[in-house]
């Protein structure tokens, strides 16, 4: 099997480095997060809709903490699942996809799509920001949805250029 | 001997291989178990820990200690949750990561310290979560997680994470070097 280009091999083992170094830090400096997360909503007040209310102010902050929280956890996850992804699937266009102008945009592709669980700091920061419903939208539809779209798109067309080539190429 | 082409993977040890594969079994193992012994797995949790009232916090009254058994089961069932998790994901990260230091590093000190430090490393941090839900009923809630922490998070998952550091610097440069 050939090896996809450094710089894609680079940024699938970086996603995997910073996903288990984020787990990591989610345990150790839990309350401090958490504490930074409820002090950011303290002070956007009118993006969450704080009304003065304790009991009501502390339900809304107490759901967008944990929100921020997923968001954090969701990055851990994917970026560890996405990095040996988009290293095999690379490793496949690499041995597999003959035309260079092809691998070329599959290679962009996949590497786009590695970008995808950066979206969940985004998602953690813009729910803190610009409240949690906002954020939640803002994040999914400026940065998870292209992002994860580019990887959709790449297993896609790998898939019928392999369909393509399985067609073209004799057996036995 | 034939040299590898430059452009194509290189396969890391059969030894590496076979503790990432052992690793995949397991969770696999432990996930079909995890459904099956479900109800055998409760009645036990549950029963080690009405014998140790002491160290769970239970005071007599139904009302309060089931609140208490029903957090520390819940506990319990998300430490083999989180072992099934970890061990499949760490499996696949062990493989990729010690085929890419085999393939790209070239001073072999650094791919042995690399490979092993991701291949123990990786292999044994979910073996925590299976140690924390064990101690649960013994040991409470945070008296397993401090121990799980102590004797299998933080030198497995340190040793993992400063390997990734490591390939991940040791990658860069490669790039640099190009």
């Amino acid at each position: 099997m050939r090896r996809p280009p450094l710089v894609i091999v680079f940024l699938a083992i970086l996603l995997v480095a910073l996903g288990e170094t984020a787990g990591a830090l989610m345990s150790v400096v839990r309350p401090q997060i958490e504490s930074y997360a409820r002090a950011r909503v303290a002070a956007n007040p009118v993006a969450h809709g704080l009304a003065g209310t304790a009991e009501y102010d502390l339900e809304i902050t107490s759901r967008a903490v944990f929100t921020a929280e997923a968001g954090l956890s969701f990055f851990h996850v994917h970026a560890e699942g996405l990095g040996p992804i988009i290293l095999l699937a690379t490793t496949v266009v690499a041995t597999f996809v003959p035309s260079r102008r092809v691998r070329g945009c599959l290679y962009a592709l996949f590497t786009l799509g590695g970008l995808f669980p950066l979206g969940y700091l985004v998602y953690a920061v813009a729910v803190l920001e610009a409240g949690r419903d906002t954020g939640v939208e803002l994040a999914e539809r400026y940065v998870l949805t292209p992002l994860g779209s580019a990887t959709i798109v790449g297993l896609l067309a790998l898939a019928v250029v392999l369909a393509g080539r399985r067609r073209t190429t004799p057996t036995g | 001997m034939t040299e590898a082409r430059p452009d194509t993977w290189r396969v890391p040890s059969a030894w590496v291989l076979l503790a990432a594969i052992a690793l995949i079994a397991c969770a696999e193992v432990g996930g079909a178990s995890m459904a099956q012994f479900k109800l055998a797995l409760t009645r036990w949790a549950r029963g080690t820990m009405l014998a140790r009232p002491a160290t769970h916090g239970l005071v007599g009254v139904r009302d309060v200690d089931e609140q208490i058994l029903d957090e520390a089961l819940v506990k319990f069932d998300a430490g083999l949750r989180l072992f099934h998790l970890h061990a499949e994901g760490m499996g696949t990260i062990i493989i990729v990561a010690t085929m890419v230091a085999t393939t790209v590093v070239r001073a072999p000190g650094l791919r042995r310290a690399i490979v092993v430090l991701i291949t123990v490393g990786g292999a044994g941090y979910p073996l925590g979560y299976l140690l924390w839900s064990a101690l649960i009923p013994f040991a409470g809630i945070e008296g397993g997680k401090a121990l799980a922490e102590r004797l299998v998070w933080i030198p497995f998952g340190g040793a993992a994470i400063v390997a990734m550091w490591l390939l991940t610097a040791a990658v860069g440069r490669e790039i640099v070097r190009r």
